[in-house]
């Protein structure tokens, strides 16, 4: 009997990862530990506190905030996600790398994380010390994953349906978006690893609200366990985002509570990277969740065992 | 031969359930279904949906409007709140109702679902025009759907621009206001050489999905009397950024 190898092979989503640790910089992170990837925005107008960060600074004094909370990466953008005033590729690399400098000089062993679709950037911030390209607008630029190889740094792949970047997604509809996100992560993460992008420096991540609505996220936060169950980790960012508001009918300054929840339904789901505003908040629910699940012990435990 | 028409939009929201527990723009609604309680009120003899999708086609009647696209856990949540209506568990999220059928178009499920709500039971024809087909195109489906034997309503779903703020789903572009304004101006003055005469290239570029749709209503009322139609403006607003305009039109006797 001849086994059909195409069938045995096609039953499952591919490419699949082996199961083993995520390698970002120098650092290796087992699979059961969650990890808090802190926003340091280097933008005037992003949509959560505007410009708190846009002084070199103050993003720097956040960095040190940030680490103190117990962030494992930084992520630093200098583009908004939402449509604005044209960011060029030379003001772009303005904002993030002399920052990037600044962070690495100050922390040899954090983790930095770049927010960029474009490979000059991401060039740029990998010579200066970058270790994860956050492609979130889904390889609308296909170098951005040779530069990540070229300097054997991460790379994150994301779904964003049929949206360009700097666009909100106006109508989206999909026959089943939990599918198509599967669809196009593993795509791309094909082609990261045919490309020379490193298979445990790989990330996937459905990118909530990216050219999907309320219902789109809150349907690929249901299904995060198809993702999971692929073996690559999962990065999520939903913190305070707006399917979170429009779920529970709260602006962007009340949306912890909601970024929470959805945050532990993720842990639980097996997403192993928070992209999160609120770092020790974060950290918390990643703890509990991670406890409740029997991956971590309590911090302290003597009541009832006296 | 088109006895009335009327223009509704057809954006997702209007659909049942799919802003969730808030009633979203309550004015607008009911300005489609004063229009298309007008359109009925001629008793035709049967009602042809309009509307823009990404192919020029007569889709059955009977076509099941499943909203499950823009909106996966609602065939749900719908069962879940009226679990009389059908037996059995709530169906599961995901993949839409019959993934091997075609889904209805967007602007018909909308259009369809405001004749449902009205009552009408008559027989009813639900064609889409394509979003890139030609004003010529548009124009001879128009006289076509003119020329068919019974007395004809027309229910056409038609948006502007969705790029009239920074707000709007396609940001703002100066170009769209003195679009929406031209097209606003045509319907009030039931000028159908002017919806005739929109630019294609520019109304894509603008998001204004109407634009084969009014083109295809041009083409029918132009073919059914020499006359300007005598129109009315019900709503007329961009709460988006997102341009919906609902009219009505009487095509002189």
């Amino acid at each position: 009997m001849i086994m059909d190898d195409d069938a045995a092979a096609g039953s499952e989503p591919q490419p699949r990862r082996t199961p083993g640790p995520l390698r970002l910089g120098g650092r290796e992170f087992p699979p059961e530990r969650a990890l808090v990837m802190a926003i340091v925005n280097r933008t005037p107008d992003s949509f959560y506190r505007p410009g708190v960060t846009w002084d070199e600074d103050a993003a720097l004094e956040r960095v040190h905030a940030i680490v103190a909370e117990g962030a494992d990466l930084l992520d630093i953008g200098g583009v908004p996600a939402k449509p604005g005033p044209e960011v060029t590729v030379t003001e772009e690399i303005r904002r993030i790398v002399p920052f990037i400098e600044r962070v690495r000089a100050a922390y040899p062993d954090l983790v930095i994380s770049v927010d960029t679709w474009r490979h000059e950037p991401a060039r740029a911030a990998c010579e200066a010390g970058a270790d994860l390209l956050n492609d979130t607008w889904s390889a609308w630029d296909p170098k951005v994953a040779d530069v990540a190889a070229e300097f054997g740094v991460g790379l994150v792949c994301s779904h964003v349906g049929v949206a360009l970047p700097r666009t909100r997604p106006h109508r989206a509809a999909f026959s089943d978006v939990a599918a198509d996100v599967l669809d196009r992560v593993l795509l791309l993460a094909g082609r990261a690893l045919a490309a020379g992008v490193e298979a445990d420096r790989i990330v996937i991540d459905p990118a909530h609200d990216f050219g999907k609505n309320t219902w789109h996220s809150l349907e690929v936060t249901r299904r995060l366990g198809e993702l999971t169950a692929t073996g690559w980790p999962v990065l999520m960012s939903a913190s305070r985002k707006d399917f979170v508001g429009e779920t529970l009918g709260v602006g962007v300054d009340d949306r912890l509570a909601g970024t929470l929840a959805a945050t532990a339904v993720g842990a639980w789901l097996g997403a192993r990277i928070f992209r999160a505003h609120d770092v020790l908040q974060t950290r918390q629910a990643l703890e509990m969740v991670a406890s409740i699940k029997a991956d971590r012990p309590p911090a302290r435990a003597t009541r009832g065992l006296a | 031969m088109i006895v009335r028409a009327a223009l509704c939009p057809s954006p997702p929201l209007l659909a049942t359930g799919v802003t969730g527990q808030a009633d979203v723009l309550p004015e607008l609604r009911e300005a489609c279904e004063a229009a298309v309680a007008w359109l009925l009120a001629a008793a035709p003899d049967a009602v042809t949906v309009i509307g823009p999708a990404t192919a020029t086609a007569t889709w059955p009647p009977d076509s099941f409007p499943d909203p499950s696209m823009h909106a996966p856990a609602l065939n749900r949540l719908a069962r879940l709140a009226a679990p009389a209506t059908a037996p059995g568990p709530a169906p599961a999220t995901g993949p839409r109702v019959d993934p091997l059928r075609p889904a209805l178009p967007l602007s018909l499920v909308i259009g369809a679902q405001f004749l449902d709500g009205a009552g009408y039971a008559g027989p009813r024809v639900l064609q889409s025009v394509s979003e890139s087909a030609s004003p010529g195109a548009c124009r001879d489906l128009g006289r076509d759907l003119a020329a068919d034997a019974p007395l004809t309503a027309l229910l056409v779903m038609g948006d502007g621009t969705a790029r009239r703020s920074a707000a709007a789903p396609g940001y703002l572009d100066e170009r769209a206001e003195p679009f929406d304004t031209v097209v606003e101006q045509a319907f009030r003055d039931g000028d159908m050489s002017a919806l005739a005469a929109l630019d294609p290239d520019v109304a894509r570029d603008l998001l204004a999905a109407g634009r084969p749709a009014w083109q295809v209503l041009a083409g029918a009322l132009t073919a059914t009397s020499a006359v300007r139609p005598r129109t009315r403006i019900l709503y007329s607003d961009a709460p988006f950024g997102v341009a919906y305009l609902v009219a009505t039109l009487e095509p002189a006797p």
